[in-house]
């Protein structure tokens, strides 16, 4: 199913910002800064397993259930 | 009054901490941050600083240059002190062995610390009552783990600096609780009386060049290979330059992560065997930006100004300003110019061994504004 990535990433910056637009851009740094670029994944991107592990990691670090 | 700066270059301590203390004769502190050279003797000096102001929470660093209001300044120790009409609170806490430390227990110490301290869990402090301040070992390339730690616990923003010593890349020291620690950093927690702003500002734009790291050592900040190409040639070849003269164009070419249009530095510090050793690290996978500098000066006073507004007097800015940055200042004959950007703003800071602000950044001045 295309598009998990982005279901994730969305995920983590929801649950981390409650959609405080500042929050919001402070979170996608933080990915950003941690490997993952949250503009680079649509609903149409391929299931990458490598970046599906990596993001389960990094929600876990981040205290985001996923 | 609400803040006061002061600075000393006499020796020895005992007379510099005494100049400061005049200094701040009209203030009642509740904190104070003082960054000194390590001309002056680490251990000696931050007990005397603790001793001088008993009452208040008394943090800082050693340097590579200090900043005070309207100078850049050598081998001096430069403080500035706060009421608590500008400070309603602050907590200090001091990590320990942080170049082992892979997993950041001591930020989850610390933080534990403050959650005793304010009543509240860290994942829950509202980011706009609290700001975090960071004060690093600068030789423990720790900095990346810390940060990374830190913006995982809380959406609190720390920002600060790592500590210098003059240029001798041998030891530096953070200073809390009358005492000097190395391999170590401070972490101080304020809750502002009023209004506060982070400045984050770099010159430079990007040049439309990018370069993927391809294959790196993080351990050791190395990129071994940019675009499957070894580092070095696809930097040189992204400059237009031969890898023989590609360390003439790190100060004004460095590389940069986007964020929209932010730009988080990294900058390169020497070529190894066809690899790029950066101050920085720089993981697998990212993409980056050659950028191009523009003027340090002109672009700080706009930063600045955009802070300074009307209904907006700024009480105090830390600045932590990376050494990079200094040495282009000096090089061109503008750290007078520089000093003037903060001739009418109460200032304190440093010249920094690396930045901090959401991670670990060069070239780059953060700076903590409270109003």
């Amino acid at each position: 199913m295309p598009g998990q990535i982005k279901t994730m990433i969305d995920k983590i910056i929801t649950v981390r910002a409650h959609g405080n637009p500042t929050l919001i851009i402070t979170t996608k740094t933080k990915l950003m800064l941690k490997g993952i670029d949250p503009d680079k994944f649509g609903a149409g991107s391929e299931d990458d397993p490598g970046i599906i592990d990596k993001l389960r990691k990094l929600a876990q670090e981040l205290s985001v259930a996923l | 009054m609400k803040t006061a700066t002061a600075y000393s270059t006499k020796k020895p301590v005992a007379d510099a901490v005494e100049e400061v203390k005049r200094g701040f004769a009209s203030v009642a502190p509740k904190m104070v941050v003082f960054f000194a050279s390590t001309a002056y003797d680490p251990a000696s000096l931050s007990k005397a600083m603790a001793d001088a102001f008993p009452k208040a929470a008394v943090f800082g660093c050693s340097t590579a240059g200090e900043i005070v209001t309207g100078k850049m300044l050598k081998e001096s120790v430069v403080a500035m002190a706060y009421s608590s009409d500008i400070i309603a609170d602050v907590a200090v806490g001091v990590m320990e062995g942080i170049k082992e430390d892979r997993r950041g227990e001591g930020v989850s110490k610390v933080f534990r610390d403050f959650e005793r301290h304010y009543g509240a869990k860290m994942a829950d402090l509202d980011f706009s009552a609290y700001v975090g301040m960071i004060l690093v070992d600068g030789m423990s390339v720790a900095e990346e783990r810390l940060m990374d730690k830190i913006g995982d616990l809380t959406n609190v923003l720390f920002v600060g600096g790592s500590a210098g010593d003059d240029l001798q890349f041998a030891r530096t020291y953070v200073y809390a609780n009358g005492k000097a620690y190395t391999d170590a950093a401070i972490l101080t927690l304020l809750k502002p009386a009023n209004r506060f702003d982070i400045v984050k500002t770099q010159s430079f734009r990007a040049t439309g060049k990018r370069l993927i790291a391809t294959r790196v050592n993080e351990a050791a900040r190395e990129v071994i290979s940019f675009n499957n190409k070894p580092a070095a040639e696809s930097y040189a070849e992204a400059v237009g330059t031969t890898v023989e003269n590609a360390p003439d164009h790190f100060m004004s070419h460095p590389l940069g992560l986007l964020v929209g249009e932010e730009i988080f530095v990294r900058s390169p510090q020497q070529i190894k065997d066809g690899k790029m050793v950066f101050y920085c690290n720089i993981l697998e996978g990212t993409e980056l930006a050659l950028l191009t500098s523009t003027d340090i000066v002109g672009d700080t006073s706009a930063a600045i100004k955009a802070k300074n507004g009307p209904g907006a007097q700024i009480a105090g800015i830390i600045n932590f300003n990376c050494i990079l940055r200094t040495l282009e200042l000096e090089k061109d004959s503008l750290t007078d110019a520089y000093g003037k950007v903060f001739a009418d703003i109460p200032t304190v800071g440093f010249s920094t061994y690396g930045e901090e602000y959401l991670g670990h950044i060069n070239q780059t001045a953060t700076m903590l504004v409270l109003r």
